[in-house]
């Protein structure tokens, strides 16, 4: 997709985010849920541009949310960092563990790496949960409850005054959003596009696997952690009860909804898929078992997802 | 001779031994159905631990739902597994056979199971509750060997999936089958040219791994319990077999299983039962650096 499109798109569902508050500015619950949409676009978005640019078929995009979150949590609580400092550092570390983590990954095979990142998501539940956490200070089974909120030049973004805080994560998530974009659309991107499509002839022109490989992982966990850690002081709250399947199954609804690999897709995604959750809601815990079946039902039905349609449209168009 | 602690500490070793290899007969199973699938269909199932708790499932519903009087475990057995071929032939044919026209389809498979996975665990739980089932035991009793104490279970178990693995082995290698499934395995258009439908081979194939899987399920549901989100868990560890052992290699499958049920035995005996993931994570990791292939595998 040309770079005025993807422009056009963001510009669009974030300028329509924008005006929502207005309407429905003192509606807490509503407006909860729009930053949940904000916060997810950036994590499904993330996950894509591993996934669906790269070709890394990576499931540890949950694991360094949660990452993320703690850590930034851990240095507020314990250290007292203050909030936006204990963020930045938080995504430092993040794409740390996400480099940690690709290193071992560059020479393996689609479903090893799938593997690997999957087990770095089993094995962080018991390691927040046990003795090595509680050392670090996780708080074990119990979590992170007293996390401050952002607090910039004396002025807290917490849920008391959720209107800013809105316009505070709208910011970090279409800042986000560009960033990806113009990652995407910069000579990083065609190598990370060219090394998907066939490895070994775009090793022979000279593009680096190594070097972007490891690029798509830390400029991924990175984000992820920057939002992970924002989520952290929004809400106040952490528990490992976030590596459950739940949150990983409705990523991965989003990321299907938008579309593999067709960038502003997952933002939609996420958008769309929040949305129609909160419709979901009444059915209860069956609503994870939905969840479930439409993940394969996307698979099997909408391959390119939302932007599949639209993609098709202008085809058509043109012949 | 010895001090009384030794001798205490003696046989507490010989329990965490009989633990692993109890253990570790099972996870051959699964491993085993899991390097079969693999390497014979190129598809990943990430949903292959969920298939164990059907099996640990349908046991459960036979002997308590249906309150089944007679036979015992055999007539289980003779239920569930073609229960779980079914099931495994149905799946393959209705979500994992539409998508191999496609060109990325490797992929595809792999979200797809595990979509499969999320539907299966959350279905679990809403249907049999988020609390743990248990099974009773195959066999009551336990064998005593002078001071050492072995129970019937732990024996039952470990013939067993060792008798399973044998027959499936000897399947292979002797019908017409278990050669059509080495021949689509080694030379998929050779294969087809000869006549062997392969599209009901990779069905087949798939349907034999769970069945392997279910019945890893129901004999060691006895020991743990059947949890509903454990499907995720078991799929990581008999992946980890796999690779341990080496893709493709049966026999390193085996090795790598009994190393793998001592390591977490040892480990859980040691530091405590959750630590045995990180371990087996760590262990694949260095398999991973130092030696991609694995224990026995040929490498590629």
């Amino acid at each position: 997709m040309r770079l005025k499109n993807m422009a056009i798109i963001i510009g669009v569902s974030y300028g329509i985010m924008a005006i929502l508050p207005i309407f429905v500015g003192d509606i807490r619950f509503i407006m909860n849920i729009l930053i949940m949409c904000l916060i997810w676009a950036v994590v499904a978005s993330c996950w894509d541009v591993m996934m669906g640019f790269a070709g890394i078929f990576s499931f540890g995009q949950v694991a360094f949310f949660v990452m993320g979150a703690y850590c930034s949590g851990i240095l507020a609580i314990e250290h007292h960092v203050t909030p936006v400092l204990s963020i930045l550092m938080a995504g430092l570390f993040t794409a740390g563990m996400g480099v940690l983590v690709g290193l071992p990954c560059l020479k393996l095979a689609g479903p090893y790496v799938a593997l690997v990142t999957f087990g770095v998501h089993m094995a962080l539940q018991p390691t927040l949960r046990g003795e090595i956490g509680i050392a670090l200070g996780s708080g074990g089974s119990v979590g992170l409850l007293t996390i401050p909120p952002i607090n910039i030049f004396g002025y807290a973004f917490s849920s008391a005054n959720i209107v800013p805080t809105f316009y505070l994560t709208l910011l970090v998530s279409l800042t986000c959003a560009l960033i990806i974009m113009f990652a995407i659309k910069s000579y990083w991107g065609v190598a990370f596009l060219a090394l998907k499509d066939s490895q070994d002839f775009a090793m022979s022109l000279g593009v680096s696997a190594f070097k972007y490989k490891l690029m798509v992982f830390a400029l991924t966990s990175f984000l992820t952690g920057i939002i992970g850690a924002f989520y952290g002081h929004f809400y106040g709250v952490l528990s490992f009860r976030m590596l459950d399947m739940d949150l990983f199954s409705i990523l991965m609804v989003m990321m299907l909804v938008g579309g593999l690999g067709h960038f502003p897709g997952a933002i939609l995604g996420a958008f769309l898929v929040v949305a129609g959750s909160e419709f979901m809601a009444p059915l209860g815990a069956y609503r994870a078992v939905a969840m479930g079946a439409l993940v394969v039902i996307l698979v099997l039905a909408l391959p390119n997802g939302v932007m599949g349609l639209f993609l098709k449209r202008s085809v058509n168009k043109i012949g | 001779m010895f001090s009384e602690d030794t001798i205490l500490l003696f046989y507490e070793i010989t329990d965490v031994i009989i633990a692993g290899l109890s253990t570790g007969s099972v996870y051959a199973l699964m491993a085993v159905g899991m390097t079969l699938v693999y390497g014979v269909t190129k598809a990943f199932n990430f949903a292959y631990g969920d298939f164990f708790n059907m099996g640990g499932y349908f046991a459960w519903i036979l002997i308590f739902g249906l309150g089944l009087q007679f036979g015992g475990y055999l007539t289980v057995l003779l239920i569930v597994m073609p229960l779980m071929f079914v099931v495994g032939y149905g799946l393959e044919k209705l979500l994992i056979a539409p998508l191999r026209k496609r060109d990325d389809w490797e992929n595809k498979v792999m979200m797809l199971t595990l979509g499969l996975a999320l539907f299966l665990t959350s279905l679990y739980s809403v249907v049999f509750g988020v609390r743990m089932k248990s099974l009773p035991p195959i066999l009551e009793g336990t064998l005593e060997v002078g001071q050492l104490v072995f129970s019937y279970q732990d024996i039952l178990i470990f013939v067993m999936s060792l008798g399973g693995i044998l027959i499936f082995g000897w399947m292979l290698n002797n019908t017409r089958l278990g050669m059509a499934v080495q021949a689509v395995a080694q030379n998929p258009v050779g294969a087809k040219i000869v006549g062997i439908p392969q599209e009901r081979i990779f069905a087949a194939t798939f349907a034999i791994s769970t069945v392997m899987v279910g019945f890893g399920g129901i004999l060691l549901s006895q020991k743990w319990f059947i949890n509903p989100n454990s499907g995720g868990t078991i799929m990581i560890k008999a992946w980890v077999v796999t690779a341990f052992g080496g893709m493709g290699s049966i026999r390193g499958g085996l090795y790598a299983a009994f190393i793998i049920g001592m390591v977490e035995a040892f480990v859980g005996w040691i530091f405590g039962m959750s630590y045995g993931i990180i371990a087996l994570f760590i262990l694949l990791l260095a398999t991973l650096v130092l030696r991609p292939q694995g224990l026995m595998g040929k490498g590629d």
